[in-house]
């Protein structure tokens, strides 16, 4: 990616105590460290709920893909309310349907199923990271 | 359109429809006026799902596995399983009979029964064989009102 390029902006769900948030955000760590750290940041929910200028003005200036855990939508929400175009949102609930066979459990640390979970989730988004990136003229498409 | 009782605890809404019956677990039956045609049996057609407070409290669905048509169940007998984002959940037959339709939207997109629980997200229909005796050991529409806003309340103290 070269200097200066937009890098698009990954809002997970904020729920803490909840397996799917949980997912929601192992994927968008381990897309936003792991998978494709040039061309991803990772925006906290909650600094969008506080207001926090900096993260506003990231998710303001960039695409953004949220990541719900549950209907509520919470994240898509924020992102929206704080002036952020949401390119594409997922629900972990969703990604879960289509792959039933990893079936997430746990809070504080997921069960190897969630992992799987997250690990599908993420490269999932990757995905629409890649192809915004693309449209953005990224190198890496 | 059935009408509803409604109460707000917390930030939560719950309706309960007045024109079905209600175990205290919250399935809901209600009869439909059309009888079976003859020959598949005498039974009353009773239509079954989950109160509004019973999918509210049990999350977001993402799977519904409803016993088979064909299957027998007494009363009380698990008749469905739902697989939420919380917890997966055994739902009690509220009539003795047998399940002669089963919604097909269970199978393709289950979160209906979180969109719109007294309308199609219904689960089943079950040839009820003792319907009037299955009746009076459910709770009627202010009676299964009071015990969901108590039980409500209870649990929005607790968090």
């Amino acid at each position: 990616m070269s200097e200066g390029r937009r890098k698009v902006v990954i809002v997970p769900c904020s729920g803490i105590g909840k397996t799917y948030g949980t997912v929601s955000r192992e994927a968008a760590y381990e897309v936003t460290e792991d998978m494709r750290p040039a061309q991803a940041q990772l925006v906290a929910l909650s600094l969008l709920v506080l207001g926090d200028e900096a993260a506003r003005a990231a998710v303001a200036g960039s695409p953004a893909v949220t990541i719900d855990g549950c209907k509520l939508a919470c994240a898509t929400k924020m992102v929206e309310e704080s002036g952020g175009t949401v390119a594409r949102d997922f629900a972990v609930l969703d990604v879960y349907r289509r792959h039933r066979q990893f079936k997430p459990k746990g809070i504080a640390e997921l069960n190897e199923a969630g992992h799987e979970l997250a690990r599908v989730l993420a490269e999932e988004i990757v995905a629409v990271v890649d192809s915004l990136s693309r449209d953005d003229g990224g190198e890496n498409a | 359109m059935p009408e509803f009782l409604e109460t707000t605890v917390d930030k939560f809404i719950f309706r309960v429809a007045t024109d079905r019956y209600y175990n205290s677990e919250g399935v809901w039956a209600q009869a439909e006026a059309s009888r079976l045609p003859l020959g598949e049996g005498a039974g009353v057609r009773v239509r079954i799902g989950l109160s509004d407070f019973l999918q509210q409290r049990s999350g977001d669905v993402a799977f519904a596995e409803v016993q088979p048509e064909g299957t027998l169940l007494a009363f009380g007998d698990e008749v469905a399983v739902i697989e939420t984002i919380k917890a997966d959940i055994s739902l009690a037959a509220p009539v003795t009979g047998r399940i002669v339709e089963v919604n097909p939207a269970m199978e393709i997109a289950p979160e209906v029964i979180n969109q719109d629980p007294y309308g199609e997200g219904w689960l089943a229909v079950m040839e009820a064989s003792a319907w009037e005796s299955d009746r009076a050991r459910l709770l009627d529409p202010q009676a299964y009102f009071l015990e969901m806003k108590q039980e409500a309340e209870e649990e929005a103290k607790r968090l």
